[in-house]
């Protein structure tokens, strides 16, 4: 039997990699990059000094003058990437001197989900003054100045839970008082159908491949994706991850259209200003592509992501609102119809894209110290039996 | 199961080391020697484990080895007859015990990860030949997951992720 040293990638298995599984340009090009990178060191903690350097290179590459960075601090949340918030007295363009809060988020070695920065700005950029987002300034998509890639946004106000709610890691479960969910939840329906509808230019969105409609190409893409990463990450086999890749391939819903697709929608990935309750900002682009508006759809209506409503019998969506609702409310916002086999796919899709997270990744990565925050990531791996089995479920139903 | 002592103990010593020992160095003498030993502790735990069971095969084999050395002596006195009559016991039960462990833990861990790689690669043939026992096969795997997901729920259930943890059973009632 031929072992594959996963830890020391071969260049002839990252060649049968992407030749076996062909996905976006892009991601190829950032999966393909971490096997090349895997063999070399861990994650090595970097000082708030070395990161103020790299930025302060950013900056000057784009031609930013007169700058000044100050009170630079760690941020912590988040499972994948490294945040630092600071302030930047600035000439900024159009407005003049400005001190403007920001946060640098940047990738550790390896990351829990492996994923483009070039993506996420251009992402957050393309919905600029459309949705809430935080205004992105400057990307480093290769990590020339940083010590990893990284890009700068702008610090958005706001929380992304009730100053006295409980929940747990990740935000998930979080709990929604009556008074707050009842203003969060028209907006939140509201903005995916926005996303949803948005139209997008393939000039701004130069590192997505966009999938054909009225073909299986979307959903094809996306099962490459994470059986791909499952195969560079793994450790040990999962059959239940081969019944189910077996079963979303003999199933593979048709795009009717293409939308962008946020790919983590949910309660704890949007801040909101306590005060007037509106959403001020919607995070965590990093996993969005063009494609099926259903794995958004799929995804927030995640039995993972619902809490009860104060009767003890409701399950709201996200915490937020009842499933029929929601559906309801999205598809007056979005004028785009809810296909529930295609959500099913979808659910089946997101449990297994997550389980190669969780059971893969988290374990290759943990292992090899390639994080700033492998206990979190090796805690994560206990949640990924839940998630499997919730799979498992879907699948016997499906069948 | 992934969660093992080998992931779980590196990435404890990682914490430790890049994020609380840097915290503490300088403010708290004591907190920053304790947990400069629960680094070592947890270095000598990742190295211990992989061999204790060789380790106390390896000793129970030197012990049998005592005894049968110690069958040649004579006891006289009551009390060191019943001795020896004890040890004689002991040692059938220890030869008993080294017979039934000559394979090691990890032979059992290597064996458990050729099979799921073997049933994968068997699910994997059937799904890209479209044969018409492909889901005779993959009812099986879903069944045989059924199952081996209630223990590996149950096994991390003290983690807290389980809605209603009253519904998983406790992993020593599951595995017998």
């Amino acid at each position: 039997m031929l072992t594959i040293d996963k830890n020391r990638p071969t260049e002839a298995w990252i060649a049968q990699l992407r030749s076996r599984y062909p996905c976006e340009t892009e991601i190829d090009r950032i999966l393909t990059r971490k096997l090349r990178q895997r063999s070399g060191p861990g994650y090595e903690p970097v000082s708030l000094k070395t990161l103020v350097a790299g930025l302060e290179g950013l900056l000057r590459a784009n031609e930013v003058e007169d700058f000044s960075i100050r009170n630079p601090r760690w941020l912590s949340g988040g499972a994948s990437k490294l945040q630092m918030a600071f302030e930047l007295e600035w000439l900024r363009p159009g407005v003049g001197f400005e001190k403007t809060a920001m946060v640098l988020r940047m990738e550790p070695a390896e990351s829990i989900v492996e994923t483009s920065r070039l993506r996420e700005f251009q992402l957050i950029k393309s919905f600029e003054g459309t949705v809430p987002v935080p205004p992105v300034f400057w990307c480093d998509p290769d990590g020339k100045y940083l010590p990893y890639p990284a890009l700068a946004y702008g610090f958005a106000p706001g929380v992304p839970k009730p100053s006295q709610a409980v929940s747990g890691v990740s935000g998930l479960g979080t709990c929604m008082p009556r008074e707050v969910r009842e203003h969060l939840a028209p907006q939140f329906a509201d903005i995916l159908g926005c996303i949803h509808r948005h139209p997008f230019s393939p000039g701004a969105l130069s590192a997505f491949d966009i999938p054909k409609e009225g073909t299986t190409e979307c959903a094809e893409w996306g099962v490459n994706w994470w059986e791909r990463v499952w195969q560079e990450d793994s450790d040990e086999n999962v059959p239940m991850l081969s019944v189910a890749a077996a079963w979303m391939r003999r199933n593979l819903p048709v795009l009717d259209f293409a939308s962008v697709v946020h790919s983590d929608y949910r309660t704890g990935n949007f801040l909101y200003t306590e005060h007037d309750n509106r959403i001020s900002a919607l995070l965590e682009w990093e996993l969005g592509r063009i494609g099926d508006r259903h794995q958004d759809i799929a995804w927030t209506t995640s039995r993972a992501f619902s809490s009860l409503a104060e009767d003890g019998k409701t399950l709201l969506v996200c915490g937020l609102m009842p499933e029929a609702e929601f559906y309801e409310r999205y598809e007056k916002a979005s004028g785009l119809s809810i296909n529930p086999k295609t959500v099913h796919w979808y659910k089946v899709y997101n449990a297994y894209s997550i389980s190669v997270l969780i059971l893969g990744t988290g374990y290759r990565i943990a292992r090899n110290g390639k994080t700033h925050q492998d206990i979190l990531v090796a805690w994560l791996i206990g949640i990924g039996y839940m998630i499997v089995d919730e799979m498992r479920k879907l699948i016997e139903e499906g069948c | 199961m992934q969660m093992r002592p080998e992931v779980q103990i590196a990435a404890m010593i990682k914490a430790m080391k890049d994020v609380v020992i840097p915290a503490v160095a300088g403010t708290n003498k004591l907190a920053e020697e304790q947990a400069k030993l629960v680094v070592g502790m947890l270095g000598l735990m990742a190295h211990q484990l992989p061999l204790q069971f060789r380790f106390d095969r390896d000793e129970l084999t030197r012990l049998v080895q005592a005894s049968a050395a110690m069958k040649d002596v004579h006891a006289t006195a009551p009390s060191a007859r019943a001795a020896c009559g004890a040890l004689i016991e002991r040692t059938a039960e220890a030869e008993q015990v080294l017979d039934q462990c000559r394979r090691d833990p990890d032979d059992l861990r290597r064996s458990v990860h050729a099979m799921r790689a073997a049933i994968c690669d068997v699910v994997d043939a059937f799904a890209q030949s479209g044969s018409d026992d492909q889901q005779k096969v993959e009812r099986v795997v879903l069944a045989m997951s059924a199952e081996q997901l209630l223990r590996d729920r149950s096994l991390v259930k003290l983690q807290g992720w389980e809605p209603d943890p009253a519904a998983v059973p406790e992993i020593e009632s599951l595995i017998g």
